[in-house]
C-alpha cells in the first residue's frame, strides 16, 4: 500500500502531469498523421525522455502510444488511410461507414471502445504481472535462456509471412548485438579498435534509424500529397455509442482479450491484434455478409483489441524484460539506460515504479476521452498539415535526437547506417521487428546461454532438468519443429497468414 | 530496387564467413570450454544456413523468370529517385560537416533544400526552416543541454 501511495505522489506531480498531457497531444498528432506510427512516436520521444526521471519518461511513452493507436482511426474513417498500421485492419470498413453517413457513430465507437479496450488491457496487466513476477523470481539462467529464445521464436512466428526471412532478420539482429564487450568474458568483439563500438551498438539511435529514418525515406520519396481536404462535417460522436455497446458487448470483451493475449506475445503488437480480432469477429459473426459494407461489429472487436494490446505488451516486458511489441522493446532500452533492469526483482525493489506504470496507463485512458474528442473535432485541420513540410522537420528531429543520445556524431552515423539497413531489409521483404528484438534480447540471451552452458558443462540434459525450463524448452522446440515441418511441406507457418499482412 | 533473394543470400553468407573468421582471433580462457567466440559462431552458422536456403529459393525463382534485380516503380521516376539521393547526400553532409560548420547553418540548409525540392513555396520554406531550426536548437541545446555542434558560432560569439 505504501508503494501505491508513493507511486501516486510520483504521478500527481504538476511536472509529470504536464509531461503526460504534452505527450498525449504529441501522440494524437503522430498517430493521426498517415505514415507516422506509434512506434515512431516512441522512438522520437526517447531522446527527450532521456533527460527525465524514470516516472515522467515512462508516462510520456505510455500516454503517447495509447493516444497514437487511437488517433490512427481518425484518418482511416475520414480519408481511408490508416494513421498507424494498427488501424489498417478496419480502414475499409470505417470508410464505408463514413460513406454511408455514419461517420459520427464510427468515430464515437472508435474512441469509446479504444478507451474501454485500454482499460481491459491495463486491468489484466495489473492482475497478471505481479503474480507472474512471483513465479519468475525463482528462475535460473536455464529458464531465462528458454524464455528469451521462446520470445524470439514467437517474434519470428508472428511477424512475418515468410518465416525464413523472419529468422534471418532475427539472427542478423543478434549478430549485430555481438558487437562490443561480450557479456560473459568481457572481451571486446568486432570493435576494430573503435572506442565507441566498445559499448556496443547504441540502441536508441539504431531504433530511430530502423523505425523512423526508413519510414521517412519511403515517405519523402512519395511526398506529393500536400495535406487533404475533407468535406464531411463531424457532429455529435457520442450518440448511439451506448446502443452499440449493449448490442456488441461480447465483441468488445472478446476483442480486448485477444488484444491482450497477442500483445503479450513477443514481437506481435497492436497491428496484428487488430487483424486477428477483426478476422475472428467476421468468422463468428451472425451476419458476416454485412462485413465490408460499413458494419460496426468488426470495428468494435478490432478497435478494442489494438488498444488492449498495448497493456498486454507490458506484461512480459515488466516481468521478464522481454518486450511484447516494438514499443516495449524501446521501453526496455529506456529502462536499462535509467539503471532499472526490467525483471521480477523490480517488483520487490521498486514496487512504486510498477504501480506508477499502472496508474499512468489508467490516467492515459481517462485522458483519451476528452483529448480524443478534441482530436476528432480538429481532425480536418490536423490532416491539412502538408507532408512536404512535416517530413523534413521530423528528419531533422531524428538527427538531433540521435546526436543527443551519444553527445557525438557517432549517434548520427549509427542512426543513418541502421536506417539504411532497415530500409533495405523492408525493400527485400525482411521484417524489421525480429531484428530489433534480437538487438534488445541478444545480451540477455547470450548471457544466460553462456551461464547455462558453463553450468551444464556439456551435459545438455541440464537445460531440461527444472520443470519450468523443461516446459519452455519443449514448447520452443515444438514451435521450431512445426516451422520446419511446414517449411518442408511448403506451407507458410505464420499466424498472420490468417489475415492479409498490413 | 529489389535484388533477387539469391544475391541477398550470397551477401549474408559472405558476411557470416567474415564474422566467423574474425572470431578465430578471440582468446580462449584457460579451464573454460566456452569462450566469447561461441555465440557469434552459432549465429554465423545459422545465418549461413538461412543464406543458403535464400539462395536456393532465389535461384529457383530466377529459373522461373524472376529478374536478378527488380527496380521499384518509384525508382523509375527520375524525380523520386533524385529525392532519395538528395536525402542521403544531405545526411552525409550533416555527418561530415556538423563539427566544423555547426548545427544552425547546416540545419537551415538542410531544411530549406528539402522544402524547396519537395515543392513548398519559397517564403513558407524559409520561414518554416528558420522557425524549425531555432525551435529545435532552443529545445535541445538550451532546455535539454545537449551540446549541439557550434561550429562557426564559436568564431562569431
Amino acid at each position: 500500500m505504501d508503494a501505491l501511495l508513493t507511486a501516486s505522489r510520483l504521478i500527481f506531480d504538476p511536472y509529470v502531469l504536464w509531461v503526460i498531457t504534452a505527450s498525449a497531444a504529441f501522440g494524437m498528432f503522430v498517430g493521426a498523421m498517415p505514415g507516422l506510427t506509434a512506434t515512431m512516436a516512441t522512438a522520437l520521444l526517447v531522446p527527450v525522455t532521456f533527460f527525465m526521471d524514470p516516472v515522467p519518461a515512462l508516462g510520456a511513452i505510455v500516454t503517447a502510444t495509447a493516444m497514437a493507436i487511437f488517433a490512427g482511426d481518425i484518418p482511416a474513417a475520414l480519408l481511408r488511410i490508416p494513421g498507424t498500421p494498427a488501424s489498417a485492419a478496419y480502414t475499409d470498413e470505417s470508410y464505408a461507414m463514413s460513406k454511408k453517413g455514419q461517420l459520427d457513430l464510427n468515430l464515437g465507437v472508435n474512441l469509446v471502445f479504444s478507451v474501454l479496450g485500454g482499460f481491459v488491457g491495463v486491468a489484466i496487466l495489473i492482475v497478471c504481472a505481479p503474480a507472474l513476477a512471483e513465479v519468475a523470481i525463482n528462475f535460473s539462467s536455464f529458464e531465462y535462456f528458454w524464455l528469451a529464445l521462446l520470445g524470439l521464436t514467437c517474434a519470428v512466428f508472428m511477424t512475418s509471412d515468410v518465416p525464413l526471412k523472419g529468422i534471418t532478420s532475427l539472427l542478423f539482429g543478434l549478430a549485430v548485438n555481438c558487437i562490443g564487450i561480450d557479456p560473459a568474458a568481457g572481451y571486446p568483439r568486432f570493435t576494430f579498435g573503435s572506442v565507441e563500438l566498445l559499448q556496443g551498438i547504441s540502441f536508441i539511435p539504431a531504433m530511430i534509424g530502423m523505425f523512423a529514418l526508413s519510414e521517412l525515406l519511403r515517405g519523402m520519396v512519395h511526398a506529393d500529397a500536400t495535406g487533404a481536404v475533407i468535406a464531411q462535417e463531424i457532429g455529435n460522436i457520442f450518440s448511439g455509442v451506448f446502443g452499440v455497446f449493449k448490442r456488441y458487448w461480447f465483441n468488445f470483451l472478446r476483442g480486448s482479450a485477444i488484444g491482450v493475449l497477442i500483445g503479450a506475445l513477443p514481437g506481435a503488437g497492436a497491428d496484428i491484434a487488430a487483424w486477428i480480432s477483426f478476422a475472428i469477429s467476421k468468422r463468428f459473426s451472425k451476419e458476416p455478409e454485412k462485413f465490408g459494407t460499413g458494419h460496426i461489429e468488426g470495428i468494435v472487436d478490432a478497435t478494442s483489441a489494438n488498444n488492449s494490446a498495448l497493456g498486454g505488451a507490458w506484461i512480459p516486458a515488466l516481468v521478464f524484460g522481454i518486450p511484447g511489441d516494438s514499443i516495449t522493446a524501446i521501453v526496455i532500452g529506456v529502462l536499462y539506460m535509467k539503471g532499472m533492469n526490467p525483471g521480477p526483482t523490480v517488483f520487490l525493489q521498486n514496487p512504486q515504479f510498477i504501480y506508477a506504470v499502472f496508474l499512468i496507463f489508467i490516467l492515459a485512458n481517462i485522458l483519451m476521452l476528452p483529448l480524443g474528442w478534441i482530436a476528432i473535432k480538429g481532425g480536418k485541420q490536423l490532416l491539412r498539415v502538408p507532408r512536404n513540410v512535416l517530413l523534413p522537420v521530423i528528419l531533422m528531429f531524428c538527427l538531433v535526437g540521435s546526436y543527443a543520445m551519444t553527445n557525438s556524431i557517432y549517434g548520427v552515423i549509427m542512426m543513418v547506417v541502421m536506417g539504411l539497413i532497415g530500409w533495405l531489409m523492408e525493400e527485400h521483404g525482411f521484417p524489421i521487428a525480429p531484428a530489433i528484438l534480437g538487438l534488445v534480447l541478444g545480451e540477455m540471451l547470450e548471457q544466460n546461454f553462456m551461464t547455462s552452458m558453463i553450468k551444464a558443462d556439456g551435459a545438455f540434459i541440464m537445460f531440461f532438468e527444472r520443470p519450468i525450463a523443461a516446459t519452455l524448452g519443449v514448447v520452443t522446440l515444438l514451435i521450431w519443429g512445426t516451422m520446419l515441418w511446414r517449411g518442408i511441406r511448403g506451407r507458410p507457418a505464420t499466424l498472420s497468414a490468417a489475415a492479409p499482412g498490413p | 530496387m529489389r535484388a533477387n533473394d539469391a544475391i541477398a543470400g550470397l551477401v549474408l553468407i559472405i558476411l557470416s564467413i567474415v564474422m566467423i573468421a574474425l572470431t578465430a582471433s578471440f582468446p580462449d580462457f584457460p579451464g573454460q570450454k566456452y569462450g566469447p567466440s561461441l555465440f557469434p559462431r552459432i549465429l554465423g552458422a545459422g545465418l549461413i544456413v538461412c543464406g543458403g536456403i535464400l539462395m536456393w529459393n532465389g535461384l529457383t525463382a530466377r529459373r522461373l523468370g524472376a529478374p536478378w534485380i527488380e527496380i521499384a516503380p518509384w525508382a523509375k521516376e527520375p524525380r523520386r529517385l533524385a529525392t532519395f539521393v538528395l536525402v542521403l547526400v544531405l545526411l552525409l553532409l550533416y555527418i561530415f560537416a556538423a563539427e566544423t560548420v555547426g548545427f544552425i547553418p547546416l540545419a537551415l540548409l538542410f531544411l530549406v533544400t528539402l522544402f524547396v525540392w519537395l515543392g513548398v513555396r519559397p517564403w513558407i520554406a524559409a520561414a518554416t526552416a528558420i522557425a524549425g531550426t531555432f525551435t529545435i536548437y532552443w529545445f535541445f541545446a538550451t532546455l535539454l543541454r545537449v551540446p549541439l555542434p557550434r561550429g562557426w558560432l564559436n568564431s562569431i560569439l
